[in-house]
């Protein structure tokens, strides 16, 4: 058993000797990566320090005020609406997606259907190449409240009463704009837990539960979802993120209104540092928006670190 | 046994049939109000196409998004080429090397790959102001390095890990170095993984909106900030929105249908599933 570990052990250290780079080595291979790293980890220091700086106005002004942008910033009514928005996007953006995501994903593993797989996929992955920009344009058409495609056709087919008003009213706007989000991310959900679903002991495991007479739909919760938490963790990820940052949807559709009603921190940041010239403030909310994605990372990068160094 | 068969197949009917008319009906409107004219569109019937179809408003379309159809161009394919090429190399170093360094650099490259921009948009519209970078293509094209970089380098590094090392083994016998090894070797056997990256940060670059709109300047307008214009300053010509939305989908749309395996590839090295 010693003598095993310790073999082990000159083995690794043999390995990690031929690891080391030549001087050479190390420029072509690691300095436009470490370049571009300090770049930005040096400009997101920038920011958290003008966060605490006197900044206002197109000049700007270094003078050092500590935590007196982000004691406004929580005062500030527009920053509550913002953030209980953002909370919207976190929740209702991603939790539809990911059941919506799950149901396909499995029927399209129960019903043996090879013709519609390829379909499906084609047909849910397309918005996937699609920007926020065109998405928001395409869909401000459709929900147009005048002439606009959901109301026209609601009224042809006699469903006239069921019309909405929907982005102009400050209430929903923000639910309406999250449908595009979950509208447009559902394919990518998809091809992400067909994946988690097509290893061989999750094979194996659902084909002995359904000789032991399991259901579908216990074989779902029981096996099947248990198993694939990985996958899981890493989409909930990825659609946290993304929901995060979406700021396009926002500027495209609504402007952030009606009034400030569908503002998120991504598009107040963008107002109070280039309309309001407020600079300090918006760096204070780039630093917020920076804590939710650091938190919301650190799963995923925990996850991959896992995967490759051990 | 047979009647939950039947009910599998009735549920994936209905489930085909929703998710049909829900993906193709905005895409099929988008395209009927296109070849309309505004009076056209105000009769309502969205569903049926007019009894002319009006090519000329591609025509005038184009003739106003071309300049930043160019500028898009330009800048896509350069951040897309060097990203690859740099987190190729990067991704290497991560995917081989196990020093106390390197793990330390991958925490720092998994954070950063997915970050807001956000976080650096002031310092960057500070530096791109003063240097005058901002004028030239080379403003967009590098900011759009700093996170493309750190996603390359993890897409790559997620590949390259799944090459046995015998591959270089050989190699490093025979005494080649380790840049010959990488590009000699290496990169003629990654070069679908570099196709999938390469895809995915396309994309990305194409359809990205805040650093476009924050650093535009009239030179470099990318073509989301012209559709975003478009779409804010010709408020009720729906027709017209419709064409310029269609002519900047088409270039990503045309990389997805044509290489839609390795953009596949490319999303699930996104999960980590190399």
């Amino acid at each position: 058993m010693t003598a095993n570990t310790n073999q082990i052990g000159k083995a690794k250290a043999k390995k990690s000797r031929k690891d080391r780079l030549s001087f050479i080595d190390f420029l072509v291979f690691l300095l436009p990566l470490l370049f571009f790293l300090i770049l930005l980890y040096g400009m997101l220091g920038w920011t958290v320090y003008t966060s605490m700086s006197a900044w206002q106005g197109t000049a700007p002004n270094w003078e050092f005020v500590g935590l007196k942008w982000y004691k406004m910033m929580f005062s500030l009514e527009r920053f509550q609406v913002a953030v209980v928005n953002n909370l919207k996007w976190l929740i209702y953006g991603v939790i539809p997606t990911v059941v919506f995501a799950l149901f396909i994903a499995y029927l399209l593993e129960i019903g043996k259907i090879k013709f519609a797989e390829n379909y499906i996929r084609t047909l849910l992955l397309y918005p996937v190449a699609m920007s926020f920009v065109v998405t928001g344009t395409i869909w401000s058409w459709m929900y147009q409240p005048d002439k606009g495609v959901i109301n026209s056709i609601l009224r042809q087919v006699g469903l006239g009463f069921m019309e909405g008003k929907f982005i102009s009213n400050p209430q929903t706007v923000t639910n309406w704009l999250i449908i595009i989000f979950v509208w447009q991310y559902l394919g990518f959900s998809v091809i992400i837990l067909q994946s988690s679903f097509r290893t061989a002991e999750l094979q194996e495991m659902v084909e002995s539960a359904l000789i032991d007479g399991a259901s579908r739909i216990r074989i779902l919760f029981q096996v099947i979802i248990p198993n694939i938490r990985g996958g899981m963790l890493i989409l909930i990820s990825l659609l946290l993120i993304s929901a995060l940052k979406v700021f396009d949807i926002v500027y495209v559709v609504s402007f952030g209104g009606p009034g400030f009603a569908s503002d998120v921190l991504a598009f107040f940041m963008l107002i109070a540092t280039f309309q309001q010239h407020l600079v300090a403030l918006g760096a204070g909310l780039g630093v917020i928006i920076f804590l939710l994605a650091f938190i919301i990372v650190i799963p995923y990068t925990i996850y991959a670190f896992r995967k490759w160094f051990e | 046994m047979r009647s939950k068969n039947l009910t599998i197949t009735f549920l994936v009917i209905i489930t085909l049939i929703v998710l049909t008319i829900v993906y193709v009906l905005p895409i099929y409107v988008t395209v009927l109000t296109s070849l309309k004219t505004p009076v056209e569109i105000s009769e309502r019937q969205h569903l049926i196409p007019s009894a002319t179809l009006h090519f000329e408003n591609y025509q005038k379309a184009f003739e106003l998004v071309f300049p930043s159809l160019i500028n898009s161009t330009i800048v896509a394919f350069s951040a897309t080429f060097l990203s690859a090429l740099f987190g190729g190399l990067g991704g290497y170093y991560l995917s081989r090397v196990r020093t106390k360094f390197a793990r330390f650099l991958f925490i720092l490259v998994g954070v950063a790959m997915y970050l807001p921009y956000q976080v650096v948009l002031i310092p960057l519209v500070q530096i791109m102001s003063k240097t005058g970078l901002a004028l030239t293509h080379y403003g967009l094209i590098g900011s759009y390095l700093i996170l493309n970089i750190p996603l390359a380098s993890v897409f790559m590094g997620t590949f390259f890990m799944g090459i046995p090392r015998e591959l270089e083994e050989a190699a490093e016998v025979d005494g080649a170095s380790r840049i010959q090894i990488f590009f000699r070797i290496l990169t003629p056997v990654a070069l679908p993984a570099y196709a999938s990256t390469a895809i995915i940060i396309f994309t990305n670059v194409w359809n990205e909106f805040l650093l476009a709109l924050t650093l535009a300047t009239p030179t470099t307008q990318t073509i989301q900030v012209k559709l975003a214009e478009i779409k804010g300053s010709f408020l009720a010509l729906y027709h017209f929105q419709m064409a310029a939305a269609l002519i900047t989908l088409i270039v990503p749309l045309v990389f997805f249908l044509a290489l839609g395996q390795y953009f596949i590839r490319g999303i699930l090295a996104g999960a980590l599933k190399g």
